[in-house]
């Protein structure tokens, strides 16, 4: 032990590509700045915290872009960090969604009793964390990230601090995360015993070898598969999901519901395309079960819901499994799953925070999330109402809206597998298609077609902030569905660059 | 049975040594000690002081913040003695990286500071 | 890609159907953008834009070549997602024409003749969506596009009903909406797989083009079969046929007015219409395989639909279920794939549209005046709205099928192609003619025979803008029932086209023809419109056609 200790390796400076690691830094840079702020200014800080976070975004967005121009794959640390076209298009997504969080909440913060320059300091660092799982490709680094982006997340969870459900939101949330998180490092910590290395690219190589899969193999993905159930709320894991998203301040319901989620599904997808890939047998199975119990019970309990964030808790859970679907099929049809569930990825992001969008809004006048109170939205807010609907018929999948185009691209997936597995789960995504209908048109139809309840029809006003946000996203959500080129060109260069290793 | 597995049924040998272990001791002196019990002997050992009030006593807050504080200077120094065996391997290079790593815990320190977490008031 | 397409594109300078799909999308857009101080400029902004893709249909069907109307002329190509293979493909053919046609003239006329109940805004943009995919849905070539336009049309007509309907408005929405999406659910699957596994067959680049896929004809039978299902769901809850067919009397009764005029005008031809086009074009082998069994439920449609017409109590109710029996004269028709067949099943989508439109829309304004459209609080209206009850007389004898008028001619070869195949089905479905006219006729005298009392005696007459707007309506009723060659005869080459396509695909298939392969002659159909006896022609000419 210590003639180890004692016995001089040569330290080699790992080389940095200050280029590729450009976008964590500035984040990383930001996220330092809100804080000094705050030391240095105290409360009298708190006015320009928004403004510093919406700017670190869209600054973070120019290396970005910068690289995207590049178009190199860049990998360093040995592989366990890598940039390339898929990473790009998900860090994007994020800053982009986290832009609209910030945008959300500049009112919401501001005006509620909890202003401090903490919540954009938090949202940052979980922001920073998901832009680093995008481009972990290492066991290390994937947890690293997935605790960078979960633990300031439980903080925002429980922001209203004296008010119950936003403990229990932000309780709730941060055991099962701490459980899914262990029962996560569990397995990676078999996988790693098994392949004798945290790469994903040698763990791939290890598992995938022929013959009989070993039982370490075999519970260590499916742990690993289990922690992240967990963090996209699949069922049965996704039973925190209702009760944070309505007890925690709504701003950061979206940011769960979108962002999180979206992380781990970048974090799933890292794993399963680099990591297990080879061993389908193993997950294929497991994702088909998760996926199709997703969407089933998910779509089942939303119907019975009457507040409208607790539904779209439950649609969620219903997304989950149309964006798990295509992973059912991943070795059948390779990149057509990938490009499913990113393309999937995306377009939720736009039209669940378009979503919750309408929601703040609405609640500026209501103080309610209940569905009755949106029932004639359309005589004293047209505006809002047309924007909703948008959303809504988004979300059940009518063309031509972006999310007819995801669910296209997962049934795509799901056939062109061309086994009877796939046909089943399409026919699966299918039936909860019209399932889903049933609840989110109903919502559609009470705000057009009901009178106002209380008969109080005093006009909303939105704030600047809010518009912007939901222009953003109803501009996407209708752009990514009459000209699906918009994420089918990121398909094509997304395939280009595959995922490295 | 895979080898594998052959090395856990080890682990599994040992725990369950483990646990007789315990159970054999534990029980010889149950049979063994002669048991009269007073009411001092029951009571919980708490600082030599009587105990008052409910067994479910809340601690004061600050020992919780005090505490967080000690375990983010405590898993500091966890990597600052390995980092100062190596500091000549590791040149400048190390240095900075260790100056950054030190200026992100001072900026929580200040925070913390700043905040009034220190005072304790 | 193919001849076809290339065919009669040339001479097209401008993208015309694209401006029948386009137009009234961004008059839905205007409608919203308009200020809400004025609301009488709704309605005419409504009806200028349909009137403007009215003009623009009325010029494409001038330019028809009728020559050449088993291709698809107009055609209008643009690439939409390169790497799918999915195109903006809008193409207009014999099939396709008329049903173009009758779109963009019921539009018009039900804009101005019905009055927005409330909210007009959002009334005149819903109509304005719906036509716009409507249309899109008749003049789509590429499967994707045209499941986009076939579901695109649910949301406004979920709305129009949901919002301005009567009664169990939201109920009735709501099952109109799922019972839809519940079909075109599976379609989309089948959609999916047509073009991947044709792909996968074929070796060729992934494709949605209709013409080409239907070409190709790469799947194996049994697959065909399946993905023809797929399709077949889907249809027949649009059409509807029995037995997914009960959304459609709720959908109605609670329909407004205009609802219902454009359900049973147009939007039931969506379903009959992708059977045709989507079914037996792209499935011929499918098609034939299961043509007996849809002939069944088209027949048992017939019957119960007649049946369940007889007993309603609600006027309305009963104009909804003889559309579910008039709807199962299309699908045998359809069904019997041959000539006579499929041109009558054709034009009696057409028929249909003028005369269960029109019939809905007069149901409509008896409704306006008098508030109950309970045929038993009617009656005796004759007397003091002696014009309404004549054209009343007319709509609702068109829709009997009363030689001469319109509905005869395709009811008469719908059966006459039906009695040719699938004999003893036809002869089931004969009937239906004859409950048709019970339950028509006996409602017209319980609604407008008898003493008038109450306020059945002061029913107002038809205004002489309501009485315009039935012009048109009539002028059709009249001019396809006593001269339906022109109709005819741009028809029949694409519906020959469809049956080569089904005799080049399928093995052993013998087109069961009523006058031994030789080519219905449209000079004979001149002459079907004038005889008068309507049982007598029905009966001897399934005597003539038996023994053949």
């Amino acid at each position: 032990m210590l003639a180890l200790l004692a016995q001089e390796v040569d330290f080699v400076r790992p080389a940095i590509d200050w280029h590729a690691v450009a976008p964590e830094l500035t984040l990383l840079a930001f996220g330092a700045l809100v804080t000094v702020m705050d030391i240095v200014w105290l409360e009298r800080g708190r006015r320009l915290t928004s403004s510093v976070a919406s700017i670190a975004l869209l600054v973070t967005m120019i290396p970005i872009v910068t690289l995207a121009l590049d178009g190199e794959d860049r990998v360093m640390f040995g592989g366990a960090f890598v940039v390339d076209n898929y990473a790009l298009v998900m860090k994007a997504m994020f800053l982009v969604a986290g832009y609209v969080v910030v945008l959300l909440s500049t009112n919401y913060v501001a005006e509620g009793d909890y202003w401090e320059s903490e919540y954009y300091g938090l949202l940052l660092s979980s922001i920073l964390g998901m832009v680093l799982m995008a481009s972990a490709r290492d066991l290390i680094t994937v947890f690293v990230a997935l605790e960078l982006l979960s633990i300031p997340a439980y903080m925002l969870a429980t922001w209203r601090k004296r008010d119950l459900k936003s403990n229990e939101a932000g309780l709730k949330y941060y055991l099962m995360g701490v459980f899914a998180s262990a029962i996560m490092l569990y397995g990676m910590s078999l996988l790693y015993g098994g392949a004798g290395s945290t790469l994903l690219a040698d763990i791939n190589e290890a598992v995938s070898v022929d013959g009989s899969p070993s039982a370490i193999v075999v519970v260590g993905v499916i742990f690993v598969i289990i922690g992240f159930a967990f963090k996209v709320s699949a069922f049965p894991f996704h039973t925190w999901a209702p009760d944070t998203y309505e007890g925690a301040p709504t701003p950061v319901t979206a940011f769960l519901s979108v962002a999180s989620k979206a992380a781990g599904f970048v974090a799933l997808l890292n794993l399963l395309f680099v990591g297990f890939f080879g061993r389908d047998d193993v997950y294929e199975p497991l994702i088909w079960i998760l996926a199709a119990a997703s969407m089933t019970v998910g779509n089942l309990v939303a119907l019975r819901q009457t507040n409208l964030v607790r539904m779209l808790a439950y649609s969620g859970v219903a997304q989950a499994g149309y964006m798990l679907a295509p992973l059912a099929v991943a070795s059948d049809v390779g990149d057509a799953a990938l490009t499913a569930t990113v393309t999937y990825l995306l377009v939720y992001a736009a039209m669940n925070l378009g979503a919750f969008a309408i929601v703040l809004a609405v609640a500026r006048k209501t103080r309610s999330a209940e569905i009755d109170s949106f029932k004639g939205l359309f005589g004293y807010a047209p505006g809002l109402t047309i924007a909703m609907s948008v959303f809504l018929f988004s979300l059940a999948g009518i063309p031509p809206l972006g999310g007819w185009w995801a669910k296209f691209r997962v049934m795509e997936a799901v056939i062109e597998a061309e086994s009877a597995s796939g046909v089943v789960l399409g026919v699966f995504v299918a039936v909860n298609s019209v399932i889903a209908l049933y609840y989110y048109a109903r919502i559609g139809l009470g705000m057009w077609a009901e009178d106002a309840p209380n008969g109080d029809t005093t006009p909303i006003r939105v704030p600047a902030s809010l518009v912007s946000a939901l222009a953003i996203t109803a501009a996407l959500t209708i752009a990514f569905g009459v000209y699906p080129p918009l994420v089918s060109e990121f398909d094509v260069t997304l395939l280009a660059g595959g995922l490295g290793g | 049975m895979s080898d594998f597995l052959r090395s856990y049924l080890t682990v599994g040998i040992f725990g369950l040594i483990g646990v007789a272990l315990v159970g054999v001791f534990l029980g010889l002196g149950k049979i063994l000690r002669p048991n009269k019990p007073t009411l001092a002997k029951t009571e919980a050992y708490e600082s030599g002081v009587e105990p008052t009030g409910d067994m479910w006593s809340q601690a004061n807050i600050r020992y919780y913040v005090f505490a967080l504080l000690f375990v983010m200077f405590d898993v500091e120094a966890v990597f600052i003695f390995p980092w100062a065996t190596r500091l000549e391997a590791y040149g400048t290079f190390g240095l900075i990286e260790m100056a950054i790593f030190i200026f992100i815990l001072l900026l929580g320190l200040l925070y913390a500071w700043r905040k009034g977490v220190l005072k304790w008031a | 890609m193919s001849s076809l397409l290339a065919a009669s594109s040339a001479d097209v300078p401008f993208p015309i159907l694209s401006a029948l799909v386009v137009t009234p999308f961004l008059g839905a857009l205007l409608m919203l953008v308009l200020p809400n101080g004025r609301p009488e400029y709704f309605k005419q902004v409504a009806f200028l834009v349909s009137g403007a893709v009215a003009g623009m249909t009325a010029w494409v069907m001038v330019e028809f070549d009728k020559h050449t109307a088993d291709e698809f002329q107009f055609v209008d190509s643009a690439e939409w997602i390169a790497g799918l293979g999915i195109s903006w493909t809008l193409g207009l053919d014999g099939i396709s024409l008329w049903l173009v046609v009758l779109t963009a003239a019921l539009f018009p006329l039900t804009i101005l003749a019905i009055e927005a109940e409330h909210t007009p805004k959002a009334y005149y943009a819903w109509l304005l969506l719906l036509e716009a995919g409507v249309m899109g849905v008749f003049l789509a070539l590429d499967l994707f596009a045209f499941f986009v336009f076939f579901e695109i049309v649910l949301v406004p007509m979920y709305f129009l009903i949901g919002q301005w309907g009567h009664g169990a408005r939201a109920y009735a929405a709501t099952k109109f909406f799922v019972y839809t999406m519940f079909g075109s659910a599976f379609m989309l699957v089948g959609i999916l797989a047509t073009a991947f596994l044709t792909a996968a067959e074929t070796g060729n680049a992934v494709s949605f083009d209709l013409v080409y896929l239907a070409e190709e004809q790469a799947l194996a039978t049994t697959t065909a079969r399946w993905i023809f299902l797929s399709f077949a769901v889907a249809f027949a809850v649009k059409v509807p046929l029995f037995p997914v067919h009960t959304w459609l009397p709720d959908a109605h009764t609670n329909a407004p007015t205009a609802g219902s005029v454009i359900l049973a005008g147009v939007m039931l031809k969506l379903g009959t219409y992708g059977l045709l086009r989507f079914g037996i074009y792209l499935f011929p082998e499918a098609s034939v395989y299961f043509a007996p069994a849809l002939v069944a439920l088209g027949t048992i449609g017939i019957i119960y639909g007649a049946i369940a017409a007889t007993m309603q109590k609600d006027l309305k109710r009963l104009v909804a279920y003889s559309s579910v029996a008039h709807l199962g004269f299309i699908v045998i028709g359809t069904f019997a794939l041959n000539t006579e067949g499929l041109s009558g099943g054709l034009l009696q989508m057409v028929n249909h549209g003028i005369s269960t439109g029109a019939l809905f829309l007069l149901v409509g304004w008896i409704y306006d005046r008098r508030h109950t459209r309970l045929i038993a609080e009617l009656g005796g209206l004759q007397k003091p709205a002696p014009v309404f009850a004549a054209v009343f007389m007319v709509v609702m004898l068109s829709s009997v099928g009363l030689p001469g008028l319109n509905g005869f001619v395709g009811e008469f070869l719908a059966l006459l192609g039906a009695f040719a195949a699938h004999r003893w089905w036809a002869i089931v479905a004969a009937t239906g003619v004859v409950i048709a006219a019970l339950y028509l006729l006996w409602a017209y005298q319980r609604v407008f025979h008898g003493p008038a009392e109450g306020d059945n005696a002061e029913m107002k007459d038809l205004t002489w803008s309501e009485g315009a707007i039935m012009v048109p309506f009539l002028a059709a009723i009249f001019v396809m029932g006593l001269y339906p060659a022109p109709v005819l005869e741009r028809m029949e080459p694409a519906v020959d086209a469809l049956i080569e396509h089904i005799e080049g695909n399928v093995e052993d298939f013998d087109e069961a023809d009523a006058d031994q392969g030789e080519d219905l002659d449209v000079d004979d159909l001149k002459d079907l419109g004038k005889k008068k006896d309507s049982k007598a022609t029905d009966e001897s000419a399934l005597v003539e056609g038996g023994a053949g």
